[in-house]
C-alpha cells in the first residue's frame, strides 16, 4: 500500500487517461471526440515526463550555476517528439471535420451514421 | 560502417519533402521524382537484404552513438519485409500515372505522390527501427500519411472513414506510447535488445504485464484484428485503389511487425502468461478468419469484399503467431510477405477493371472477363492465391500454420483455417463467376478496352509474383528462418 | 447499452493500468533505473559530448538527432495530409455571393502591428539560443508561426495572396528536411556516420554551426507550415 501512494502522480494520469477515453468512446460530437483524443495524449506525455523527474531536481540546463541532481533530459525530448505528433494528428484531425462538415453538413456521429 | 541501412529509409522522405516543391507546376515532375526515390528504396533493401542472407542480422548506430545511447537501427528477418515494401511501392507510383490523373484533383496530384513517399519511408524505417521511440516515431509517420491517403480521392465517405481510422490509429498510438514510456520507466533504456535484458532483471510483474498488454493491444487495432477491425473495411474500399493496395497489402502489416518485434523485448522475462496470451491470440486469429471471411461472402462491392478479405488474412498470421511453435511462425511470417503482394495484385487488378468501367458492384461488372482480358487474369490468379491453392504463394503459408496447428496439438485451429479457406474460394469464385460468365447487365460494358500498359504492367509483374512466391517458396521459408528459430527457442 | 458500452471500454483500460503503475518506481526516486541507465551517460557526460548546455536539445539534436529527423518528417506529412485533403481548384464563386467579410477591430490591428518585430525577435532568439536556455527549433518556430498566423489575420491576406508566395512557401517548408540532408550527409562525410558530428580539437565551432543549421531549418521549417496549415483550413 505504500508503494502505491508513493505512486499517487501517475494515478491521477490514469485517471485523466479514462477521461480522455470517456469523452472520446461516449461522445458523438466529432470535435469532442478529438478533444477526447487529446487528453488521452496529454495524460501519456504528463506520465512519461514524471517519469524523469527527480526530487528536489533541476532542469538539465548544465551551465554551472547548479549542480545536481538533474532531471533525466529523456523523457522531455522524448515528449517534445510527441507533442509534435500530436499536433501533426490534430491538424489532420481537423482538415477532416472541416471536410465532412463541407460534405455532409454536421459532424454529429449519430447524424452520419446514414451517409453513404 | 556503411550507410544503405539509414538512407533506404531517408531518402524517400527528403524525397517526399522536395516533391511539392519541384512538382507545384508539373505533376509530371512530382512523379518522376517519387519513381526515382522508390527505385532507389528498391535498389538500397535488395542490397540490404543481399547482405542478411550472407552475414546475417546487422546494426547501424546512427549518429555513431553506440546502443543504447544513440539510436541502433537494426536489419534482420523481418527487416527483410522492406525489400517487398519497397517494390510493391514502386508497382503502384507506376500504376498510379494514369490512375491518379482520373481519379485525384490537378491541386492534390503532388501532395499525393509526397504521402506515398513519405509512407514508403516511414514503413521502412519502422522495419528496421531497434529503438522503441523510433519505432513509434515512423509508425506515426505512416499513420499521418495513411489517414490523408484514405480522403485523398474525395467524397464524403472517404473523409468520414479517415477520420474513424484516424481515431481508431491515434488510440493505438497512445497506446504504444504508453507502453513505451512504462518500459523505460521500468529499465532506463529504449534500446529493444537493452530494454529486453534489463526486463529479465525487474523484479514486480504488474508494470511488465501492462506494457505486453498496452503494446499488443495497440499493434492489434493498428493491424485491424477482428473484434476491433470497425476501421479498416470503409478505410480501404473508399481510398483510391492504389492506395487500398498500399493499405491492405503493406500499412496493416505494420502492426504484425510491430506485434513481432516488441513480443521479442518480453521473451527472456520469467513468470510472465505467455502461454495465455498465446491461446487468446490464436482464438482471435481464428474468429477473425470465420468472421472476415463471412462478411466478404455477403458483399455486393467489390472493394468491400477484398478489405474483409484483409480482415480475415490477418486473422492467419495472427493465429500463426499465437500457436507460436516453429512451423506456425514460419506460416505466419511468409503470409506477411506472400498477402502483400496477393492483396497489392487483387487492388491494382480490381482498380484497373473499376477504372476503365466505372463501377464497382459484382452485378454491373458482370461480363468484364471478355472486355479486360488482362486485368481480369490478373484478378484470377490472386484470386486462387488468396484462397490458397497450390502452386500459388498463398498456399503456402497456411500450409504451414496448419501444420503447426497440427504439431501444437489444436487440431481444432487446423479446421478453422481449412473452413476460412473455402469461405474466401466461396466468394472468389463469384467473383470469377460474374467476370467470365455471366452476360454484361448493361450494353455500355461491350465498349470497355483493356487498361493502359503503364497500369497493367504493375498489375502483371505482381500477379506473376503470386506465381513465382508459390514456385521459389523455399527463398521466403530460408529468410524467415533465423527469426522464427529466435522466436520459438525463446517462448 | 451505448453507456454500458462506453464504461466498459474505460474499464478495460482503467484497471489494468492502474494495476500496473503501482507497480512502477516511485517518480522523484533518483535510484530509478529511469536515471541510472541512459540518462546518468547523458547528465554526466552530456556537455562534453554535444556542446550543449541544454541536454535536452543535446539529445534531440545529437544522441537521438534520427528521432528528430522523424519527428520533422511527422510534420511535413501533417502539411501534406492536410493540403492533400482541404485543397481543390478555384472555387465558382457566383458574382454577387461575395464571402461576407469581417473586419478585423482597428485596435487589434494596431496592437499586433506594433508588437510584430518584438515577437520576431523574440522567436529568433529561442531558436538561436536553444542550446544555451530552454527553447529550440520547434518552440521558436511555433512563436514565428503564430505570429505569421497574426499578420495574415490582420492583412485579410488568405490562400489567394499568401504572405509567403506559394513557390517560395513550398521550399521554405521542406526547409526542416532539406537542413537534415545537408546535415547529415555532411556528417557521413567527415564523421563517417550519417547524423554523425565531427569530434576532436577545432570542432566546436563546427558542430556549434551544425546544430545551429538544424535548429533554424526546423523553425523555419515550422514556422512556415503552421502558416500554410492555417491558411489551408480557413479556405478562401
Amino acid at each position: 500500500m505504500g508503494a502505491a501512494l508513493q505512486n499517487l502522480d501517475y494515478f491521477a494520469f490514469v485517471i485523466l487517461f479514462c477521461i480522455g477515453l470517456h469523452t472520446l468512446v461516449a461522445r458523438p460530437n466529432l470535435l469532442k471526440k478529438l478533444l477526447g483524443l487529446n487528453i488521452m495524449e496529454t495524460a501519456v506525455f504528463a506520465f512519461i515526463v514524471t517519469s524523469g523527474m527527480v526530487d528536489g531536481g533541476a532542469a538539465p540546463i548544465v551551465d554551472g550555476t547548479v549542480t545536481g541532481p538533474f532531471a533525466s533530459p529523456l523523457p522531455q525530448a522524448l515528449i517534445l517528439t510527441g507533442i509534435v505528433v500530436a499536433v501533426s494528428i490534430s491538424a489532420l484531425a481537423l482538415a477532416l471535420i472541416i471536410e465532412i462538415y463541407r460534405q455532409c453538413g454536421t459532424i454529429e456521429a449519430d447524424e452520419l451514421k446514414g451517409v453513404g | 560502417m556503411s550507410a544503405w541501412l539509414p538512407l533506404a529509409a531517408c531518402v524517400p522522405l527528403v524525397a517526399g519533402a522536395l516533391v511539392p516543391a519541384v512538382g507545384r507546376r508539373r505533376p509530371q515532375l512530382a512523379q518522376g521524382c517519387a519513381l526515382a526515390a522508390s527505385g532507389w528504396t528498391v535498389l538500397a533493401t535488395a542490397r540490404l537484404t543481399r547482405r542478411l542472407f550472407m552475414e546475417g542480422p546487422f546494426s547501424y548506430a546512427m549518429g555513431g552513438w553506440a546502443a543504447p545511447w544513440g539510436i541502433e537501427l537494426r536489419f534482420d528477418a523481418w527487416s527483410a519485409a522492406s525489400l517487398f515494401i519497397a517494390l510493391i511501392m514502386l508497382a503502384v507510383l507506376v500504376y498510379s500515372g494514369p490512375y491518379a490523373r482520373a481519379a485525384i484533383e490537378p491541386r492534390r496530384l503532388p501532395w499525393y505522390y509526397s504521402l506515398l513517399l513519405l509512407n514508403l519511408g516511414g514503413m521502412v524505417g519502422f522495419a528496421c527501427a531497434g529503438d522503441l521511440f523510433n519505432l513509434f516515431v515512423f509508425m506515426e509517420l505512416v499513420s499521418v500519411s495513411s489517414y490523408a491517403l484514405v480522403a485523398v480521392g474525395g467524397g464524403r465517405i472517404a473523409a468520414l472513414a479517415a477520420f474513424k481510422y484516424l481515431l481508431a490509429g491515434a488510440v493505438s498510438s497512445v497506446l504504444v506510447l504508453f507502453s513505451v514510456g512504462v518500459l523505460h520507466a521500468l529499465t532506463g533504456s529504449l534500446n529493444m535488445a537493452d530494454v529486453a535484458l534489463r526486463l529479465a532483471a525487474v523484479e514486480s510483474r504488474g508494470p511488465v504485464v501492462l506494457a505486453l498488454a498496452g503494446l499488443s493491444a495497440g499493434f492489434m487495432l493498428k493491424a485491424a484484428l477482428f473484434p476491433v477491425h470497425l476501421w479498416l473495411p470503409d478505410a480501404h474500399a473508399a481510398a483510391p485503389c492504389p492506395v487500398s493496395a498500399v493499405l491492405s497489402g503493406l500499412v496493416v502489416k505494420v502492426g504484425i511487425i510491430g506485434l513481432l518485434r516488441t513480443n521479442a523485448v518480453f521473451a527472456g522475462v520469467d513468470g510472465l502468461p505467455m502461454a495465455a496470451f498465446g491461446q487468446v491470440l490464436a482464438w482471435l486469429g481464428a474468429l477473425a478468419i470465420v468472421a472476415g471471411a463471412l462478411f466478404a461472402l455477403f458483399q455486393q462491392d467489390i472493394k468491400l469484399m477484398l478489405a474483409y478479405s484483409t480482415v480475415s488474412n490477418i486473422g492467419y498470421i495472427v493465429l500463426g503467431l499465437g500457436l507460436a511453435n516453429h512451423a506456425a511462425l514460419t506460416g505466419a511470417g511468409i503470409h506477411v510477405l506472400n498477402h502483400a503482394i496477393i492483396k497489392a495484385t487483387l487492388f491494382l487488378a480490381v482498380g484497373a477493371i473499376i477504372h476503365q468501367t466505372g463501377s464497382r458492384t459484382l452485378r454491373e461488372l458482370r461480363g468484364v472477363g471478355r472486355m479486360m482480358p488482362w486485368s481480369a487474369l490478373a484478378v484470377s490468379i490472386g484470386a486462387l492465391s488468396v484462397a490458397g491453392l497450390p502452386p500459388t504463394a498463398g498456399f503456402l503459408g497456411k500450409w504451414y500454420i496448419a501444420l503447426g496447428a497440427f504439431a501444437a496439438g489444436q487440431p481444432g485451429f487446423a479446421a478453422v483455417l481449412l473452413l476460412g479457406a473455402l469461405l474466401i474460394f466461396a466468394y472468389y469464385i463469384r467473383i470469377l463467376n460474374a467476370f467470365y460468365f455471366r452476360a454484361p447487365v448493361d450494353d455500355n460494358m461491350r465498349s470497355v478496352h483493356e487498361a493502359p500498359l503503364p497500369m497493367l504492367l504493375p498489375v502483371l509483374f505482381l500477379a506473376a509474383l503470386c506465381i513465382l512466391g508459390g514456385l521459389f517458396g523455399r527463398w521466403p521459408v530460408a529468410l524467415v528462418a533465423p527469426a522464427v528459430e529466435r522466436l520459438a527457442g525463446g517462448g | 447499452m451505448k453507456r454500458l458500452l462506453a464504461a466498459m471500454v474505460v474499464a478495460a483500460a482503467a484497471i489494468p493500468m492502474f494495476a500496473g503503475v503501482a507497480g512502477l518506481p516511485a517518480p522523484g526516486d533518483a535510484g530509478a533505473p529511469a536515471h541510472t541507465r541512459v540518462a546518468a551517460r547523458y547528465v554526466e557526460a552530456g556537455v562534453r559530448e554535444t556542446g550543449a548546455q541544454n541536454l535536452v536539445t543535446g539529445v534531440l539534436l545529437n544522441y537521438r538527432a534520427y528521432d528528430t529527423f522523424g519527428e520533422v518528417m511527422v510534420i511535413f506529412a501533417a502539411l501534406a495530409a492536410v493540403s492533400a485533403v482541404l485543397s481543390r481548384g478555384p472555387p465558382a464563386r457566383r458574382p454577387g455571393e461575395a464571402r461576407p467579410q469581417v473586419e478585423t477591430s482597428p485596435v487589434v490591428a494596431f496592437v499586433i502591428r506594433l508588437t510584430a518585430p518584438f515577437i520576431a525577435i523574440f522567436g529568433v532568439m529561442v531558436i538561436l539560443k536553444g542550446h544555451l536556455a530552454p527553447g529550440g527549433g520547434f518552440q521558436g518556430g511555433v512563436i514565428l508561426g503564430a505570429l505569421l498566423v497574426l499578420l495574415s489575420v490582420v492583412t485579410g491576406r488568405g490562400l489567394e495572396r499568401p504572405l509567403l508566395p506559394a513557390p517560395a512557401a513550398r521550399w521554405l517548408q521542406a526547409a526542416g528536411p532539406l537542413a537534415f540532408a545537408v546535415v547529415g550527409l555532411f556528417g557521413l562525410a567527415c564523421a563517417g556516420t550519417l547524423l554523425g558530428y565531427p569530434a576532436g580539437p577545432g570542432a566546436d565551432m563546427l558542430r556549434a554551426a551544425m546544430m545551429l543549421m538544424l535548429e533554424l531549418g526546423i523553425g523555419i521549417g515550422g514556422a512556415a507550415i503552421i502558416l500554410w496549415l492555417f491558411l489551408q483550413m480557413r479556405g478562401e
